[in-house]
């Protein structure tokens, strides 16, 4: 199967995207997973997925002799995980959710990520991931924001990057998150222009970009960005600027060698093309059908496993810690902050105030997987920035932040935090924690 | 124009027609050094006095080291530097181990500043304070009466003992009267000179100490601990020394109770009734050339060992004089201003200035011609 | 008859060997356990059996005597190239056009930098363990003289004039003037604390010596690491030029037009609790730029990226039209070219205060970094072609040397050195080692934090957030004094470096067995210590020395008194390595500590440590007793004089190799 290609097909209407329901985003019904081989233009293509009444994302296990996916066995079935070993065609299913379960990714140690659809509480708790044995065990969520979390991949260094979005108290634009497998050190990763839309889970490639469709404010159709892993705030690339059309999925197939999902006007279906990032233009057609879109395609191919990344959970604390230098650090010098407290906020109360040391330093404990946002407060108790973006710490994660609204490429400056130099302060204050065993 | 105006004017006058006078005299008299084989002394007027009005962090000065174009003055407030006619000062806040700084030494081959303080020793290099105390290093004691730079070694003279510092190896030695021909630790002065360091010791005399050997001799008062020096010349006036010089061949040799002379084999005595002196009570001394400068509770003592140039002042107003005593022939020169103070502590000279470090400030005087 | 004998022969010893089998093998799973620290590592005896052997046969059959290039420099016409081979003690002179090496020439012990006579007839070789330079007639390619320097001697420099030689003595933390006319040293000025970088500007003639190890402050204050300017031409000190938050200053150099001074350095984040890798917080790779000019500004920018770390930055060359500067990243294996005019704009254009933003933003190289180029395994030394157009690459653990065209900026070919074609797993591990891969966005590596396979100087708080604060302890001769860390946690190296050696250092995925074995084997067999020739050159202990050894030995006080055992400085620390390789508690248990007791370290070599005890409190030695000692908690020492002391920390000062302490320990006769 190696050197061959796995894409969702799915007929030419698409419907459209919307997370609140179970039929959310990109899940289709009567999609089909079919295999297709790169190098014979437009020849038939052979459906993996004949016993599935919907299937679609195919994921490729780093090995290259599995696939992981999401689908209906049945008509009105909730959406669950399969995995399909590639060699023999035989699937079998991973999750057995009473929840729909979506876009599966592998992760390292045979074990795999996905997002977990609990339609009734997805206005105050989003879209969390989970993460789990490939066997189906050791299921357990990780991300305890209410943040639609959706489309995620895994980067070589070994986190995950995940399409998110707030969804409480309103929604916000998503933008790409970054987070260990253990739903730890969550940050940042890329965030588009002011009303753009990312529109494909992200592909690193070999080339030490991530690719990705996003659609911009003036201009609806999706473009192939590239931003570069190294520095993914500020490197973003439009590759089809000049390309008229729409791009609906991007993947590596080899080198510069892109391959898409593309239509030329909305009347076409989604084709698979080659695309040239380095030329920037369209290549060789793939696969077109004007009835059926292509989408999701992927190359079967061995490839590197990321990074095993050890995690600082464990399960016995109920409490996490977080630090921060300078709640005054702003993203220029110039700009002046004087808040002299933080409130944290809890989803329904605020969990208290805390007076910052003279550095600006604070140095909290708080009860993991509990989301909350932090606003600072100057000595008139007024707000004077905040609330945050909604965080979350994990049982015995330890963050650190440097301020409240830096540069996000800033690093620490070297100095110990005044608060540091004594215990944490306990937030609220009435919470135990049980596991007193210090970690180093 | 008053009266009391007129005889101002008057008295100016006069004093002007005295200085031109003086001025002429010591112009002849410096001429007359001039000859060949003269024991020419060195006749400093012109003096400008410093004090905490001009710049200076206080008026109590201990010690001075002229260092090229600059000055350094150790007081009770820090270190004081005159440059460029403005003085800056450095204290512990800039690194200094403590702010009473009693002694000063310029390394001459590395240019680094060695500051004895009260609470410790301080390396000021290229602008850098580096402190060594007695719980940080091998040093012997924080209070530190004299520090001199002898090639790559340091030594100190301390409350705990004479100490040197090798400043390749970073190695402190320690000499005590554990280990050395001392009476008790405290030091109070140290000098190098002939391949020797000369402690002094207080109590002890002056303890000699021969680099090539490592060995130890010392030097005390064959009258023992009487104030008196019962027979002239026959050795150190008095074991409670302040402090040596070496210089031109000679060991000088400060005491409370006068000041000796060492030729390597004689000794020489020197005090206030039998010799220029000004006072027996001598706080420090230091030789350059054929001239030993002494400081005194009661001026400035200057000597070849034979002539003598006394500067003082009237502690009550600026004036003072120079007495130049000559074999037995004594003349004096008015000094307007003269030098600040007559508790002098430090001296330096260089070419064709000599400074003082003196309890109301510093004086500078200028080589008259 | 006989097949019965036989067949009860092979049952018995059948039987017999199922005896010794089950047994034999739950015991070796339990050791390997223990050992390992993990239940699932394979049975393999040869980990730490085999690999591991220091001395005899088995270490001469599994290791290979390698070169090592280290340092390098052309020759004013381009066509010979003089290379430091560290490890083969070696000069080796290169035809650059052939890509051979000409000849050998051996050198001192662990040879640092070399440099060449203004008419180039003369090489001059720094040995950093042998305390002098060899002087090399290159017609003849023999050593026709060997110079007196301080301790440690590292960069070298001529004079403008040619008439004295610079040695940096990076042991000894000074400078030496050597007047090649004599050939004498005549002055030592005190430099920045380990330094090793210099280099002349032919412009203001002024010396710049770089620093390595940060000037001793209690944990908590900023670190700050020191350049030291010496005038060439009135042979004075001129200053120092502080470097905030830097340490690690390998090298230096100035733009051809004397604009600017540039130097490679490491900013480390040892003040922020090491909670995370995530956003720079735990190094950071950088060039400090000094400004010549009057009040000329002194400024820092990452070479890193946000996701994306250039560690343990080496050397820094500036192209003849002062246009670039290459660096080598050693732990990455990678040249970072940097756009010498953006440099200069980013400097003119920015406000001060944005300026000391920028030393710890990441988004910046983008400006001035505008490439970087792969090279072969831990990129030393860099020199360029007289024309400019070739850059020269010492590939340290590659014994290549790398050649990139400057102009492209692609690797163009390499000159092979001649090292063993063999990579044994020792020398594999030394790769693994220097090479940040093994961290989270390779933010640092081993050597990081232990430059030279010793320790930085500097203490570090690591996950319990302002408590629990360590002094780095150095590698060197840890081999045989288990159990290490200071908590003593970890019984073996084998367990230092797995797991949670990953889990809380590292923060990426931790070594395979593999990478491991060979890591360990590196650790425990291939870090050499250098001989102390400044305390001890030749065992012959001073009296102030012998004194102290006395003293170190004693069982009866100055007050005649019985010392009880746990109170006298021998039962802790014996010979050879100078610890019981027990926990003990000597007094210094901080509030932010955890109720444990500490590790015993070893002492060899304990003068080059500062700064000692768990937390690094104590800034030298003497501070051992004459702050923290007061309750004599930590040995017998409140009946000792000044003196006393002194001669106690003398001797302390004077313990070197445990192969001088005891005959049947062997050092390791291969080198990595």
């Amino acid at each position: 199967m190696e050197g061959m290609i796995v894409a969702t097909q799915v007929p030419k209407n698409l419907q459209n995207a919307n997370y609140y329901n179970g039929n959310s985003w990109r899940y289709f019904s009567k999609s089909k997973i079919v295999l297709l081989n790169p190098n014979r233009v437009n020849k038939p293509v052979k459906v993996l997925t004949n016993n599935f009444y919907a299937a679609c994302t195919p994921q490729i296990s780093f090995d290259g002799k599995s696939m992981l996916f999401t689908a209906q066995k049945s008509k009105n079935d909730l959406w669950q995980i399969w995995e399909m070993n590639l060699e023999n065609l035989k699937a079998h299913q991973i999750t057995t959710s009473s929840k729909n379960c979506i876009d599966p990714t592998y992760l390292p140690e045979n074990r795999f990520v996905f997002s977990e659809i609990d339609s009734d509480s997805i206005s105050k708790k989003g879209i969390p991931l989970f993460t789990g044995n490939l066997d189906g065990t050791n299921i357990s969520q990780i991300t305890y924001n209410p943040t639609i979390n959706f489309a995620s991949t895994v980067l070589k260094d070994g986190r995950i990057l995940t399409i998110s979005s707030e969804i409480y108290p309103k929604e916000k634009e998503a933008m790409f998150m970054v987070l260990r497998p253990d739903g730890t050190k969550e940050e940042l990763f890329y965030k588009g222009a002011k009303g753009s839309v990312i529109k494909s889970r992200g592909f690193e490639t070999t080339k030490g970009k991530v690719v990705f469709i996003e659609s911009s404010s003036n201009k609806k159709t999706g473009d192939i960005m590239s931003i570069k892993y190294n520095r993914p705030l500020h490197s973003s690339v439009n590759l089809t600027q000049e390309i008229k059309g729409d791009f609906y999925t991007v993947s590596q197939l080899k080198g510069d060698t892109l391959l898409v999902s593309y239509r030329e006007s909305k009347s076409n279906a989604y084709a698979l093309y080659e695309f040239n990032s380095k030329t920037k233009k369209l290549g060789k057609l793939i696969y077109k059908n004007d009835t059926l879109n292509l989408l999701d395609a992927i190359l079967i191919k061995k490839h590197n496993r990321p990074r095993n990344l050890p995690s600082e959970v464990n399960l016995k604390s109920k409490t996490g810690l977080i630090v921060c230098q300078n709640i005054n650090f702003l993203d220029s010098p110039d700009k002046i902050s004087k808040a002299v407290k933080i409130e944290i906020l809890g989803m329904d109360a605020s969990l208290g105030k805390v007076t910052v040391e003279k550095d600006g330093s604070f140095y909290l404990k708080v009860p993991a997987n509990t989301p909350f946002q932090i606003q600072t407060i100057d000595n008139k108790e007024q707000v004077v920035n905040g609330p945050s973006s909604w965080l979350y710490l994990r049982p015995s994660e330890r963050r650190g932040c440097i301020g409240c609204h830096e540069n996000r490429e800033q690093v620490p400056e070297n100095r110990q935090p005044l608060s540091v130099r004594r215990a944490p302060i306990l937030l609220p204050e009435q919470i135990k924690e049980v596991n007193k065993k210090r970690m180093h | 124009m008053k009266k009391t105006d007129i005889i101002k004017q008057t008295k100016l006058t006069a004093m002007i027609i005295v200085v031109f006078i003086i001025g002429t005299l010591s112009y002849n008299l410096s001429a007359q050094n001039k000859k060949p084989n003269q024991n020419k002394m060195p006749i400093y007027g012109h003096w400008k006095n410093f004090t905490s009005n001009d710049g200076l962090p206080s008026n109590k000065t201990y010690c001075v080291r002229i260092d090229g174009k600059r000055v350094l003055v150790g007081t009770n407030k820090g270190l004081a530097v005159y440059e460029n006619g403005k003085w800056k000062t450095y204290t512990i806040k800039d690194g200094l181990a403590h702010n009473g700084v009693l002694a000063i030494d310029v390394s001459k081959l590395t240019g680094d500043v060695w500051l004895g303080t009260m609470g410790g020793l301080t390396r000021w290099s290229a602008g850098k304070f580096e402190n060594f105390t007695q719980l940080n290093s091998g040093m012997p004691n924080n209070l530190i009466y004299a520090v001199i730079c002898d090639a790559k070694d340091v030594w100190v003279a301390t409350g705990g003992g004479a100490g040197k510092y090798d400043t390749y190896t970073k190695q402190w030695e320690i000499f005590t009267q554990q280990n050395a021909p001392m009476h008790e630790p405290w030091t109070y002065g140290v000098c190098e000179g002939d391949g020797k360091i000369f402690i002094a010791a207080w109590g002890g005399g002056v303890v000699e100490y021969t680099k090539k050997t490592k060995k130890f001799r010392d030097y005390t008062d064959p009258d023992g601990k009487m104030e008196i020096d019962l027979f002239p010349d026959d050795g150190l006036v008095h074991d409670i020394t302040t402090g040596t010089s070496w210089a031109n061949g000679y060991l000088w040799v400060a005491t409370y109770f006068g000041l000796s002379r060492y030729d390597g084999v004689h000794w020489k005595g020197y005090f206030d009734h039998d010799s220029g002196l000004t006072s027996n009570f001598i706080n420090y001394v230091r030789a350059v050339g054929s001239i030993a400068y002494l400081c005194t509770d009661k001026g400035l003592s200057t000597t070849d060992g034979k002539n003598w140039v006394n500067y003082t002042t009237n502690n009550s107003s600026k004036n003072g004089k120079a007495t130049i005593i000559v074999g037995t022939k004594k003349t004096e020169l008015a000094m307007i201003p003269s030098i600040s103070h007559n508790f002098v502590l430090g001296v330096d000279v260089s070419n064709h200035t000599i400074w003082l470090a003196t309890s109301r400030g510093v004086s500078r005087g200028e080589l008259l011609k | 008859m006989k097949a019965t004998k036989l067949l009860v022969i092979i049952g018995t010893l059948l039987v017999l060997g199922l005896i010794i089998y089950f047994p034999g093998r739950k015991l070796a799973r339990e050791h390997v356990n223990y050992e390992t620290a993990v239940q699932n590592h394979p049975l393999s005896c040869i980990s730490c059996h085999y690999y591991t052997q220091r001395t005899g046969f088995i270490s001469k059959l599994i290791n290979e005597d390698y070169l090592s290039p280290f340092n390098l420099t052309v020759s004013k016409d381009g066509r010979r190239l003089f290379v430091i081979a560290q490890d083969a003690n070696e000069l080796l002179v290169v035809d650059a056009d052939k890509k051979n090496v000409l000849h050998k020439i051996k050198v001192g012990i662990h040879p640092h930098s070399v440099i060449l006579s203004e008419n180039g007839k003369i090489a001059y070789v720094s040995n950093q363990w042998s305390d002098n330079v060899s002087v090399i007639d290159l017609a003849s390619s023999k050593v026709v003289d060997s110079l007196k320097t301080g301790n440690g001697p590292a960069g070298l420099a001529l004079s403008a004039d040619g008439n004295f030689l610079y040695a940096v003595n990076a042991f000894g933390s000074n400078l030496s003037v050597i007047n090649l006319k004599t050939k004498e040293e005549i002055n030592r000025f005190s430099t920045g604390n380990n330094p090793t970088g210099i280099a002349l500007s032919k412009v203001s003639k002024e010396l710049y010596v770089t620093s390595r190890r940060q000037n001793p402050v209690a944990y908590g204050e900023p670190l700050v690491s020191d350049f030291t300017v010496v005038n060439d031409s009135t042979q004075k000190l001129k200053k120092y030029i502080s470097m905030n938050n830097a340490y690690l200053m390998e090298n230096v150099a100035f733009t051809p037009s004397g604009d600017l001074a540039l130097t490679a350095l490491t900013r480390p984040k040892n003040l922020v609790p090491a909670i995370q890798v995530e956003r720079g917080w735990m190094m950071n790779d950088g060039i400090g730029i000094i400004e010549q000019k009057p009040n000329g500004k002194v400024v820092q920018l990452l070479i890193d990226e946000p996701n994306s770390y250039y560690s343990s930055l080496f050397d820094v060359v500036i192209s003849p039209n002062g246009k670039k500067a290459f660096l080598s990243s050693s732990g990455v294996d990678y040249i970072s070219v940097v756009n010498l005019d953006s440099i200069r704009n980013i400097i003119a254009n920015t406000s001060p205060q944005m300026l000391k933003r920028l030393a710890n933003n990441l988004g910046t190289s983008s400006r001035f970094v505008t490439k970087r180029i792969k090279t072969g395994a831990v990129p030393k030394g860099l020199a360029l072609s007289p024309n400019g157009k070739l850059l020269y690459v010492a590939e340290m653990l590659d014994d290549k040397i790398g050649v990139i065209n400057t102009e492209t900026l692609e690797k163009i070919y390499t000159i092979d050195l001649g090292g063993p074609k063999r990579i044994t797993i020792a020398r594999k591990g030394r790769r693994l080692f220097n090479n940040a891969a093994h961290t989270f966005q390779n933010q640092y590596a081993c050597y990081t934090c232990h430059p030279d396979n010793h320790e930085d100087g500097l203490e570090y708080n690591f996950a319990s957030m302002g408590r629990n604060i360590v002094n780095v302890i150095s590698l060197r001769e840890i081999a045989d004094t288990p159990p290490y860390k200071w908590s003593g946690k970890n019984q073996s190296v084998y367990k230092q470096d797995g797991m949670r050696f990953s889990k809380f250092l590292t923060r990426t995925e931790s070594f395979n067995y593999e990478d491991l074995d060979a890591l360990v084997a590196y650790i425990k067999t291939g870090i050499k210590l250098p001989p102390n020739l400044m305390y001890n050159k030749d065992g012959k202990l001073t009296e102030s020395q012998l004194r102290g050894k006395e003293i170190f030995n004693r069982s009866v006080d100055n007050l005649g008194k019985v010392i009880p055992k746990k109170s006298r400085c021998v039962t802790c620390h014996p010979s050879p390595y100078y610890t019981n390789l027990k926990l003990e508690d000597v007094g210094t248990l901080s509030k932010t500590d955890d109720s444990i007791l500490f590790d015993t370290p070893n002492l060899n070599n304990i003068y080059a440590s500062a700064p000692y005890l768990h937390d690094g409190r104590a800034k030298t030695l003497e501070e051992i007793w004459t702050v923290y000692g007061g309750d004599d908690n930590h040995g017998r020492v409140n009946d000792l004089s000044k003196i006393e002391l002194n001669d106690l920390v003398n001797y302390l000062k004077s313990l070197r190799g445990s192969n001088y302490e005891k005959s049947s320990l062997k050092t390791q006769h291969a080198s990595f």
